[in-house]
């Protein structure tokens, strides 16, 4: 291609220099621009063409029903629907920021359509104004509309995500404005939309906003605007005066536009080439060029000169070739998606990716995703839920095989939102076999699986996570749905679940825990509920003591006591509550006799304590006897209960009945507790051990009496130990220190 | 010694264990700010506790907050709206159900708010469905999963957690554990080994991997992950050291005195404060400086230590009043002045502690402690144990020997544990049976099945230390006086060459054992077990020691993390160490936990 040719292509306007490359041959047919309603999206979107039902025109070779059509930005035909909404002519349509297509019809409605010339529900009205005013003109950003009414009232939705009409402030004109702008609320002050207004034979632009008018442009302006263009970020203002020039301004039409010192900077680099630049300058314009074959010239020229610069960032090649892959695949006519490279680096290529996987390119997007180090989820997942709605005719299995093969592709991926997106499309038993693939078993996918109704495999889960709230989730569910058999046998099989169920049916549901006990042959866990519930009878405030309502009280205990009989691995227990019943009744008896309500509830050990407090010996021994109380306990507790009663002569009796089991020990321990040194000297020369003696002797702070006892133990340890004890006490100590010095242990310190 | 400990416990890394309390409290402020005007604030009292280590009161009056405890009672207060912040526990609903009931008989139109503490539950949610209030009441979350008890210890607070898991069959807790450290990960970055040991650990080690799995931590973000390792530990393993009376000065304080979220409280005369009659609040920290030189060390040296202050400082005022003084040396006097009410403090303490220690029932208890141990002489301690039941002694100090008893016999032959249940139930009576069932259930006294391995083990780890020297330890025997916790014997293993050379011992024990490579680190051969010695994995880019996060799954002791500590300051010891637990315990509120009463 010849250099000149490539110059030729530029023109000057004002001081910058442009070109209109034409990207795509359109490839539609029969598509004449003048007498259609065309919407193109931005960033090399689609192009929404509609015939304009405003104009009277001739057809041709062609229905007389009007149909929206949709295509690529190189003509290439992507979807079409037939028009036919009630509401009147339509009055403006643009495409938003995720690529629906809005239509604003006469009577206020607003109708929307995806990429694929679906209607997206529901339907958006403008309100009752609208309605009864009629829309007579509109203007749209990214993600809203201004609608103007034949009466010149303005009404707007400052975002179609959350589609509520907020009527402006009245701008008080008679006439129709000749043209209308907006600023987008992103780049307004107040964060709300600004609607621009050129109105007739007024030299000034009203901005009108929710809570005011303001006149904009006076002494600047010399005449009404006749089309107004807002740029992209809100800051200018073009527009087309009534004698035919073009004005760029401030959006807040306080200057004219003049710039310089980017000229500056620019010529800078004509003047002064240097090799590094030059190479970056050619970088820099490959990514601009369209044309495939200039790229390659472009970057070849650069990485020419890469190679005389030292200190030129290598991978800048590199780079600039892997957008442009990228480019020349999305402008290919195929997709014609012409996005220019400062667009694709606004856009994003995850967003890119978004709109190649909306338009159902999902090879394209995988393999650029792919190209680019991308996560490949999204692509894949899309393309799998696309692949189940589009599949109504497959049979599951086969469909599984199909989605399977494509989403091991890549790791991490959710299983479960796929299956979720089955079962939407009422594909249940599909999503059930996903599932199964999931490894994950977190939140989302356990009630996923029980609104499927794989509830067993639900409650595998939730167990496998770990996290209780999920197994209670699923075991409430369960719960509610199933008969109680059922609902037993379930969770006897998983024993974590079981012990929740235990768990919580122990404070909630008594009865119904016994219900599953019983159903589960559990029966000492039946006859422990039994005998629990037996002292709810104290609790209740009827139940005082020594009153006949030890009657049931008893019977529930021995209903334990004969369920623990069932089980062979529950004598102990049964023995023991055998016991307990018995206990209570002489308790009881023993009320009544004594007139003294301190027996029931207490052990059997307190028991005889009592009865010897009391001085009632003969029911002391009848416990004793009928519980086989061991002697050595027997002795323990009379001398500790003659003890509290300081009855020190029964005591005394009592030591010489027979020769004490356990010796005089539990003699000198009570004696000594009670602080009687006196009783304590009667017993202590009794004890067996020396070692005893002498620590006796020593509580009771016979120094001489411990040294002697502890000599005869031969105990250096012990001697240390008294030493100790008497540390305060210098002249007792001494006479450690000599009688160890006597023993001399090897060791003993 | 001292030094020693000081030197190297300041270097451990807490600036952001502090951040994880800042943020907790500032979590809990924009709870309160949400919800505008005057509120009455009704917390379980359990949280209560945890919540003074995390918020003063008097910042929770400064955000219109009238604070309440939470009971069956109903509430009294002027406030139009009530916030209660509970524990997600089902038992806790209960109380809130009635307070509306009761608000709502009244004719009172009350705002209700209920935050659960860490999160919402399916179970509590039903209980309030259940009462037919869902509707009432707005519900949130409070998601508070550790309490930073001190500079180096934190808490999941969870003090049922062994008995819930052992007993119960609920493991709630064990996904709270994991995902606590899950959330510090968040922080820290992803915690590169993993040594496990018990079946709990196991399962927190496998919750906390999916967790992974399901929520990545980013771990490019990190270049070095501050926590080198993680080591979980199952209580079940070793039931020994729990059991035993604590013998350092915070175990001591612990055991006498109940430690609760690092103070204890007891009668003002023991301070020395002239209010007959009151209760005083002394907190245990390290902020106090003589206190964290002494918590940890023997008590029986700790007295000593104490006892040179007071006389050096007595010695230095006979100086300063009989000889004339130069300026610089009345500066130092007076700086030491300043450590006087430290002083002071502690010697009240270990005053009050002394006449505990000196009762001949706490030596022969300790006596008996060691014997059980020894494991030599099993009649004797048989005879002991009968004896403590036929004199009725308080239940908890029987069933803490008698656990110890049990667990280091791998239970009692079926005649001696039959006869014992029985003298139990007839000393205490019959409601105790759930006790003893709970207790049989978690394997903590039971029917003697196989033989015991505790010999094996003993000698094996060498728990049992002749000739410790408690003055200058060279051995964490010292804080038993003798005996090396079990626990923290494994632990020294763990770090210092992994699970491999007690491989054998770990089979004895009950559970599985892990030992795992996690997140990036997964798949690098070259990233083999921690060693002794710094190799340069062990440091962080600026030089201070990487950490080893050491977790007990059903609690800790006082005297084990001073054992840790004592780890942490030997030389060429390459880690320094953070402890979470559950819950802080001891011997008598661990047994406390799995008693209950049928009637109760």
């Amino acid at each position: 291609m010849a250099n000149v040719s490539v110059a030729a292509e530029w023109q000057l306007l004002y001081n910058r220099y442009y070109r209109k490359p034409e990207l795509y041959p359109m490839r539609w047919k029969h598509v004449d621009l003048a007498r259609h309603k065309v919407a193109g999206a931005p960033f090399g979107g689609p192009v929404a063409v509609i015939r304009d039902d405003s104009k009277i025109v001739q057809l041709h070779a062609e229905s007389a029903l009007r149909k929206l059509r949709l295509f690529n930005s190189a003509g290439h035909p992507l979807a079409d629907a037939v028009w036919r909404h009630p509401g009147g002519r339509l009055i403006g349509m643009s495409w938003n920021d995720d690529l629906t297509l809005v239509c604003v019809v006469q009577d206020g409605t607003i109708y929307r359509y995806d990429l694929h010339a679906q209607l997206v529900e529901p339907n958006i009205s403008m309100g009752k104004e609208c309605f009864e005013q009629n829309v007579a003109d509109c203007a749209f950003w990214g993600n809203g509309v201004v609608c103007i009414t034949e009466q010149n009232q303005l009404f707007c939705i400052p975002d179609f995500r959350n589609p509520k009409p907020v009527p402006l402030a009245d701008p008080m004109i008679d006439e129709p404005p000749r043209c209308i702008a907006v600023i987008e609320p992103q780049y307004t002050m107040s964060g709300n939309v600004e609607v621009l207004l050129g109105v007739a034979d007024d030299p000034v632009v009203l901005v009108v906003e929710e809570d005011g008018v303001q006149r904009l442009g006076e002494g600047l302006l010399r005449g009404p605007l006749q089309k107004m263009v807002v740029s992209r970020d809100g800051k200018w203002l073009a527009s087309f005066t009534h004698d035919g020039r073009l004005l760029v301004t401030t959006s807040d039409l306080t200057g004219i536009i003049i710039e310089r010192e980017c000229e500056a900077d620019e010529n800078l680099r004509l003047i002064k080439p240097s090799l590094p630049e030059a190479v970056e300058a050619c970088v820099d314009a490959s990514g601009h060029e369209f044309d495939v074959s200039r790229q390659r010239t472009l970057l070849r020229a650069a990485s020419y000169g890469q190679a005389f610069c030292s200190n030129f960032q290598r991978d800048r090649i590199q780079e600039m070739c892997k957008i442009l892959r990228v480019l020349n695949a999305v402008r290919n006519p195929e997709i014609g998606i012409p996005l220019s490279i400062q667009q694709y680096k606004l856009l994003s290529p995850s967003v890119l990716i978004g709109r190649l996987i909306n338009a159902h390119r999902h090879l394209l997007a995988l393999r650029i995703s792919e190209y680019l180090g991308m996560n490949q989820e999204v692509v894949i997942m899309h393309w799998a839920c696309s692949k189940i709605t589009a599949s109504l005719s497959i049979p599951d299995a086969t469909l599984l095989d199909i989605l399977l093969d494509k989403l091991k592709l890549c790791k991490g991926i959710s299983y479960a939102a796929v299956a979720a997106h089955a079962d939407k499309n009422g594909r249940r038993k599909l999503a059930a076999m996903l599932v199964d693939h999931e490894p994950r078993s977190s939140k989302q996918v356990v009630p996923l699986l029980l609104s499927i109704g794989e509830e067993d495999t639900a409650l595998m889960k939730a167990t496998e996570s770990g996290d209780i709230d999920l197994v209670y989730l699923v075991l409430f569910h369960i719960w509610q749905k199933r008969q109680s058999l059922e609902f037993f046998g379930t969770i006897q099989a998983r024993p974590l679940a079981r012990d929740l169920f235990i768990t919580y049916a122990r404070c909630y549901k008594h009865e119904y825990l016994k219900d599953f006990f019983l159903s589960t042959g559990q029966l000492q866990d039946v006859a422990f509920l039994l005998w629990k519930e037996s002292w709810e009878f104290v609790k209740n405030p009827m139940a005082s003591k020594g009153s006949p309502l030890h009657g049931p009280r008893i019977k529930l205990i021995e209903k334990a006591q004969s369920l623990f009989a069932e089980t062979k691995e529950h004598v102990f227990e049964s023995k023991a509550a055998e016991e307990h019943a018995k206990l209570l009744r002489i308790q009881h008896e023993l009320e009544v006799t004594t007139k003294q309500a301190i027996f029931v509830d207490s052990s059997i050990s307190d028991t005889i304590r009592t009865c010897i407090v009391l001085g009632n010996h003969r029911a002391a021994m009848r416990v004793k006897t009928e519980f086989k109380v061991s002697e050595k306990r027997w002795y323990w507790l009379k001398v500790f209960a003659l003890a509290t009663i300081k009855d020190w002569v029964a005591l005394e009796k009592f030591s010489k009945e027979k020769r004490p089991p356990i010796g005089y020990r539990p003699f000198v321990e009570a004696c000594i507790e009670a602080d009687e040194k006196a009783e304590a000297i009667k017993y202590i020369p009794k004890l067996a051990d020396p070692r005893e003696r002498a620590e006796s002797y020593a509580r009771i702070g016979l120094v001489k009496e411990a040294a002697d006892a502890a000599s005869q133990a031969k105990d250096g340890e012990l001697l240390g130990r008294l030493k100790l004890t008497f540390a305060q006490n210098a002249a007792a100590s001494s006479i450690f220190d000599t009688l160890r010095d006597r023993l001399s242990f090897p060791g003993a310190s | 010694m001292v030094e020693l400990l000081l030197q190297f416990r300041g270097k451990i890394a807490t600036a952001k264990l502090l951040i994880l309390r800042e943020q907790s409290q500032k979590e809990l402020i924009n709870i309160l700010k949400n919800i505008r005007g005057k509120k009455c604030l009704v917390i379980d009292p359990k949280l209560g506790d945890s919540l003074s280590l995390i918020i003063q009161t008097s910042l929770l009056k400064e955000h219109g907050v009238e604070l309440r405890h939470l009971s069956a009672d109903h509430i009294q207060t002027d406030c139009t709206k009530v916030v209660y912040l509970v524990q997600s526990q089902p038992n806790l609903m209960r109380h809130i159900c009635s307070n509306i009931h009761h608000d709502e008989s009244k004719g009172l139109q009350r705002e209700y708010h209920v935050y659960f503490v860490p999160r919402r539950t399916v179970v509590c949610e039903k209980v309030l469905e259940e009462e037919k209030l869902h509707n009432m009441v707005t519900i949130g979350e409070y998601p508070l999963y550790i309490v930073p008890m001190d500079e180096d210890v934190l808490s999941f607070e969870l003090d049922l957690a062994y008995k819930e898991c052992q007993v119960d069959g609920d493991t709630s807790s064990l996904w709270h554990i994991a995902k606590a450290i899950h959330k510090l990960e968040f922080s820290f970055g992803v915690i590169p080994n993993l040594r496990a040991k018990g079946k709990a650990s196991v399962r927190v080690a496998d919750i906390l991997n999916r967790m992974q799995a399901e929520e990545p931590v980013n771990s490019s973000d990190m270049v070095m992950p501050e926590i080198n390792t993680l080591i979980l530990l199952d209580r079940e393993v070793d039931m020994v050291t729990p059991l035993c009376s604590q013998l350092t000065y915070e175990g001591l304080l612990d055991e006498f005195l109940n430690i609760k979220n690092g103070s204890v409280e007891l009668d003002a005369s023991i301070m020395g404060l002239q209010q007959e009659g009151k209760k005083t609040k002394v907190p245990l920290n390290s902020t106090d400086k003589l206190f964290k030189e002494i918590r940890d060390l023997n008590f029986e040296v700790v007295v000593q230590i104490l006892r040179q202050k007071a006389t050096s400082m007595k010695q230095d005022y006979t100086e300063m009043t009989t000889t004339s003084q130069s300026v610089s040396e009345l500066k130092d006097f007076v700086k030491k002045l300043n450590s006087l009410p430290e002083i002071t403090r502690h010697i009240n303490l270990a005053q009050h502690l002394t006449t505990f220690t000196s009762k001949p029932s706490f030596l022969g208890q300790l006596d008996m402690e060691h014997t059980i141990v020894e494991s030599q002489s099993y009649d004797i301690c048989f005879d002991y144990i009968e004896e403590l039941i036929h004199k009725q002694e308080p239940l908890t100090t029987v069933l803490r020997l008698l656990i110890l008893f049990s667990v280091t016999n791998s239970g009692l032959p079926k005649k001696h544990f039959d006869y014992l249940r029985r003298e139990l139930l007839h000393s205490y009576g019959f409601e105790h049976i759930t006790t003893l069932n709970n207790l049989e259930k978690a394997g903590l006294f039971k029917k003697q099945e196989s033989r015991s391995n505790w010999l094996t083990i003993k000698r094996a780890l060498q728990l049992v230390v002749e000739d410790t020297d408690t003055a200058n330890p060279n051995d964490i025997s010292y804080v038993f006086s003798g005996y090396a916790p079990f626990s923290i014997r494994l632990i020294q293993h763990a770090i210092r060459s992994g699970w491999r050379p007690v491989e054998e011992i770990l089979k004895l024990l009950p559970g599985p054992h892990l030992e795992t490579k996690r997140g990036a680190f997964s798949n690098s051969p070259s990233f083999d077990s921690l060693s002794g010695v710094s190799t340069g994995i062990a440091k962080v880019p600026d030089g201070r020691r990487a950490l080893v996060l050491v977790v007990f799954v059903g609690g800790v002791t006082f005297a084990e993390i001073s054992a840790l500590r004592f780890l942490c300051s030997q030389e060429g010891m390459a880690y320094d160490l953070i402890i979470a637990t559950t819950k802080i315990v001891n011997g008598q509120t661990l047994v406390e936990t799995f008693m209950e009463k049928l009637g109760g």
